[in-house]
Formats: C-alpha cells, sequence, structure tokens
C-alpha cells in the first residue's frame, strides 16, 4: 500500500464516518412530517346511552333531603309518643271529625240512615270535652296507656248513653280510630310539625350532599358519561387507527360494531370480539369485511391500555367493562 | 441524540433495526464503499501528481544534452517514465558493452526492454483499478441481496402478526431498502472513478508508449552513429 493510498484510506473513513453522523443528526433533528390521514370514525353505538336519560346526577340533593328528616323523626317519635297522651286532645280533636265525616261513619251507620244528621253534629263537640277531664284523670291513677285510653272513652259512653245509641257507636268508632291512629299518629305528626322539617331540612342539607357523594348515588351512565368515555377511547386509539390501512374500494362504509372487554386499569380482559352484523356491506365490499374486522381488532388491540377513564363507571350497570363501539375505516 | 425510531431516515437507526443478514450485507458494503473511496482518493492524488511528474519529465528530457547525465539524475526516481527511460538505458549499455554490436538485435532488444517496462509501470499504476470494477459491478447485485433478505422477513413478520397493515412491513422494508441503498452508495463512485482513471491510465500508457518510442529513436541513431565511428 503506497502513501497516497493511506491517505486515501484515512481520508475516506474519515468522510463516511462524518456523512453518516452528519445524516443522522440531520434526520433526526428534522423529522419526517408525519403523513395527513383522514381522522377516522369511531361512533358510540346508541344502545350503550340512550336508555338511561334520567339525569341521575343533579338529582341526589333532593333525594337525600328526603330520607333525612325520616331517621331524625324516627328518633323522637316515642318522646313524642311519650308527651302525646298530654297534647292528645287536640290530636284526635283534628282526626275524629274529618274521618266520621266523610267515610267511616257512613259505612258503619249506614243501616241507620236518621241518626247521621245528629250523630255529625254531637260528636265534635262531645268528644273534645271528655277525653280531655278524663285523660288527665286516667294519667293520675295510670300512665297514658293505650289501654287506659280504651276505658276512658269507655266510662264516657256510659255518661253519654242518654244521648244516644248512635252517640255510642261513634265514641267507640272514634275510640278506635284514636287506637288504630296510634301508627297513623306517628306519620301524622311530621305533618302537624312541618315547621321543624323544614328547619331541618336545612340544618342537614350539608351532611345529606356528603352522603351522597361517599355512596356516589350519581355515578351511572348515563349520555354524557358514555359519551366522555366513548371520546376518550376514540382519542387514545386514534394513532394505532391512522395505521389501518384501507383495503379496497367500499371498505370505508363498512361499520363493525366491536365489544370491548376491559380491566379496570385500562387494559383488555380479552381481545375485542366483532358483532357479526355489519353495518354499510353492499357487493362492492363484502369481500373486505374481514380485513376491516381485523382492522378494528387491530386498532383497539394496538392502542390497549386506555387511560383516563372514570373508575366509579367501571362496574356500574352499563359501565365500561364492556364497552360497544362503532368503528369506521377513515375515508 | 440519535432518533432510534422506526419512522426516521437515520442510517444509524435502520442499521440497528434490520436483520443480522442484512446487517452484514451493509457492513460489508460500507467495508466496500470505505475501500472503494481509499482507491479513489489515492488514485486522484497518485494519476494527477504523476501525470504532472511525466511532463516536466519528458519535457526535461528533451531538452538534456547528455544522456548519460540525465540518467545519473534521475537513475533513483520511481516515476513510471523514468523507469522506462531507465530500463532503455540499461539495456542500451548492457548491448554495446563488447566491441562487437549487433545494431538489429540491439533495436530489438531496446523495444522489448522498454516496452517491458512500460507494461511493467502501467501493471503497477493500474493494480487498484480492478478493486473499483469489482465493487462497480457487485455492490448493487450484494445490496439487493440484502433487500430481497429483508422484505422476505418482513413478509414472514406479516404472517406471524396475522395483520395486513402496512405498518407491520413498513419498517421492514424501509431498513432492506437501505441496503441496496448502500450499495450504490458504493458501486455509483466506483463506476464513475473506473471509467476516469482507466482513461487517465490508457492515457499515461500512451504518453510512456511515445516516449519509449521516442528515445528508442534516439538510441537507434545513437546506435548507428556510434557503430559507424
Amino acid at each position: 500500500m503506497t502513501r497516497s493510498e493511506q491517505y486515501g484510506l484515512g481520508a475516506a473513513v474519515l468522510g463516511h464516518v462524518a456523512l453518516f453522523a452528519l445524516l443522522s443528526l440531520a434526520w433526526s433533528s428534522a423529522p419526517t412530517p408525519p403523513p395527513t390521514n383522514k381522522p377516522i370514525e369511531v361512533s358510540l353505538v346508541d344502545d350503550v346511552a340512550l336508555d338511561q336519560h334520567a339525569p341521575a346526577a343533579p338529582e341526589p340533593p333532593a333525594q337525600s333531603a328526603a330520607p333525612d328528616p325520616g331517621p331524625p323523626e324516627d328518633a323522637p317519635p316515642p318522646e313524642a309518643e311519650e308527651v302525646a297522651p298530654e297534647p292528645a286532645p287536640p290530636k284526635p280533636a283534628p282526626i275524629v271529625p274529618p274521618k266520621p265525616a266523610p267515610p267511616k261513619p257512613a259505612p258503619k251507620p249506614a243501616p241507620k240512615p236518621a241518626p247521621k244528621p245528629d250523630a255529625v253534629p254531637p260528636p265534635k263537640p262531645a268528644p273534645k270535652p271528655k277525653p280531655a277531664p278524663k285523660k288527665p284523670a286516667a294519667e293520675k291513677s295510670e300512665e297514658a296507656d293505650k289501654p287506659a285510653a280504651k276505658p276512658a272513652p269507655a266510662k264516657a259512653a256510659p255518661a253519654k248513653a242518654a244521648p244516644a245509641k248512635s252517640a255510642a257507636s261513634a265514641k267507640p268508632a272514634a275510640t278506635a280510630k284514636a287506637n288504630g291512629t296510634n301508627p297513623k299518629a306517628t306519620k301524622a305528626k311530621p305533618t302537624g310539625s312541618l315547621l321543624d322539617d323544614d328547619f331541618r331540612k336545612g340544618l342537614t342539607q350539608s351532611p345529606s350532599k356528603a352522603k351522597a357523594s361517599e355512596a356516589a348515588p350519581g355515578a351511572t351512565m348515563d349520555a354524557k358519561a358514555a359519551a366522555d368515555i366513548g371520546s376518550a377511547i376514540r382519542r387514545q386509539v386514534q394513532p394505532c387507527a391512522d395505521r389501518q390501512v384501507n383495503p379496497g374500494p367500499g371498505a370505508s362504509r363498512i361499520v363493525v360494531t366491536i365489544r370491548l372487554s376491559l380491566n379496570r386499569d385500562g387494559s383488555l380482559a380479552g381481545r375485542p370480539t366483532v358483532a357479526d352484523d355489519h353495518g354499510g356491506v353492499d357487493d362492492e365490499n363484502r369481500r373486505y369485511v374481514d380485513t376491516v374486522d381485523r382492522n378494528a381488532i387491530a386498532t383497539f388491540s394496538g392502542c390497549a391500555p386506555l387511560r383516563g377513564l372514570p373508575p366509579e363507571l367501571y362496574d356500574v350497570p352499563r359501565g365500561w367493562k364492556t364497552f360497544i363501539l362503532r368503528y369506521k375505516l377513515p375515508g | 441524540m440519535l432518533n432510534t425510531d422506526a419512522a426516521t431516515l437515520s442510517p444509524i437507526a435502520l442499521f440497528l433495526q434490520a436483520d443480522l443478514v442484512v446487517k452484514t450485507v451493509m457492513l460489508g458494503l460500507l467495508a466496500a464503499s470505505v475501500w472503494t473511496w481509499a482507491v479513489i482518493l489515492g488514485f486522484f492524488f497518485r494519476l494527477g501528481s504523476t501525470r504532472r511528474k511525466i511532463a516536466t519529465f519528458e519535457r526535461d528530457f528533451w531538452k538534456a544534452e547528455d544522456i548519460d547525465a540525465f540518467h545519473r539524475l534521475h537513475n533513483e526516481s520511481d516515476l513510471p517514465i523514468a523507469r522506462v527511460f531507465t530500463a532503455g538505458v540499461a539495456e542500451w549499455r548492457r548491448s554495446t558493452v563488447g566491441g562487437q554490436v549487433d545494431r538489429g538485435g540491439t533495436r530489438e532488444r531496446l523495444a522489448t526492454a522498454m516496452g517491458a517496462a512500460v507494461a511493467n509501470e502501467i501493471d503497477q499504476l493500474s493494480d487498484r483499478l480492478n478493486i473499483l470494477a469489482t465493487v462497480g459491478s457487485v455492490a448493487p447485485f450484494v445490496g439487493l441481496f440484502g433487500t430481497v433478505w429483508g422484505i422476505m422477513r418482513s413478509f414472514t413478520g406479516i404472517a406471524q402478526a396475522q395483520n395486513t397493515s402496512l405498518a407491520v412491513v413498513a419498517p421492514g422494508i424501509a431498513e432492506a431498502l437501505f441496503a441496496t441503498a448502500i450499495g450504490l452508495f458504493a458501486a455509483i463512485p466506483a463506476v464513475i472513478a473506473y471509467n476516469r482513471f482507466s482513461h487517465g491510465i490508457n492515457r499515461i500508457e500512451a504518453r510512456l508508449n511515445r516516449f519509449a518510442d521516442g528515445f528508442h529513436a534516439t538510441l537507434s541513431r545513437q546506435l548507428e552513429s556510434e557503430v559507424r565511428r
């Protein structure tokens, strides 16, 4: 090897190294422009979303306010029942007049048409004074028991025996109602204490909201949530969708319904399955159906771990544990 | 800092992603390219200086008064034309050393000796030219072999992936085509340089032959005058 050849070899090696380094660096600093593909159409299947339009999310405050006064009421009633015998006189008073008046005296004294007009006016004054003096008397002797309340009207009945049998028949009815309305009384009491309820609503609203959010009663799959999840999935599979190649003319008309089985972390629990019924299939593109199926499966399995899906909507009915989408080639 | 992504034209990335066979082909072609360029550069410098020195030598020779003095001056030179000149002078001295000189035989030996010297010098000059010829004709085929191999591998990749998407085969085809690119990269300069340098060597050979003929004519004239004397 002569000297000129040695110089030539050195220069050639240097030149090649310099050229390749230049090409590597120049091309890495200025990457090839990404191909401008038409965006893929991935649309949601309607039956995921349309069915539950009930806007459950805005409701919870109202729902939680309604049950809430219940439990607080349940606690006081024992107290109210104890106290009840004392204010009892006013309660039977409102209860008795309406009930005997329209329905109950009507069927019971039905065989006796005559006493009705008589019976209707007298009961009002009659029960009012009678329980009033007798119950305090009974309380003195005994506690305010229901059996105690029964003898009390029974005593009143003989005293009133003079006026009319109809009156006596009305009184047992009244007493029976008074006894029978004891369970009702618990229901009736809140109506009597409306002020308290309203007051408590205002007080208990903030705790009720906290309960609502903990229990997540609003985490149902409504149309908006489904659309959000669908768009999140579409955004993430777009790079894989762009890589799919249109196999031939008309193939972009084929609509594939694909079902994803997802794990909670967003990865695929299994290979996506494709429904047998395809949309937009005609004679021209029938032979591309299998290819488009494979494209759809490759699209969703290629970009598989789907991120950012709302975890509270995973396992709810119609949640994204299994999610159905429509897939269509771009173009 | 190097981008080794699949979607790049970076030669290093393409090389690193390639198959072993394709890598071997690429390395061989790269070595061929380096060697080709070494030969090209060596030829470029040597032929240029040789041509210039030959012109100077020839001009000086025809101006020279005393051939013996000129021979002493250029005895150790390794210029092709000086070697031809030395061969002629040596044959002349060997042929005229005795008293009896065969003029016809001496002319014939002078011509043969200087022709052999010219052929020897041209052989030495064009020694590396066959490398350029070989690389220029074979490198495209070697690169094509690498490409065919890489594309075959890409198609087996399609079969394994069960996916006809171009994204599966595109990187493999790109790296396979890179083998052909290197082959052409080595072959094109080799072919151009081969043609250029064979033309240059042909010119030098013609010049040496013309000088040998002229020197032979001079010696032949000298032979006649010396023998007559």
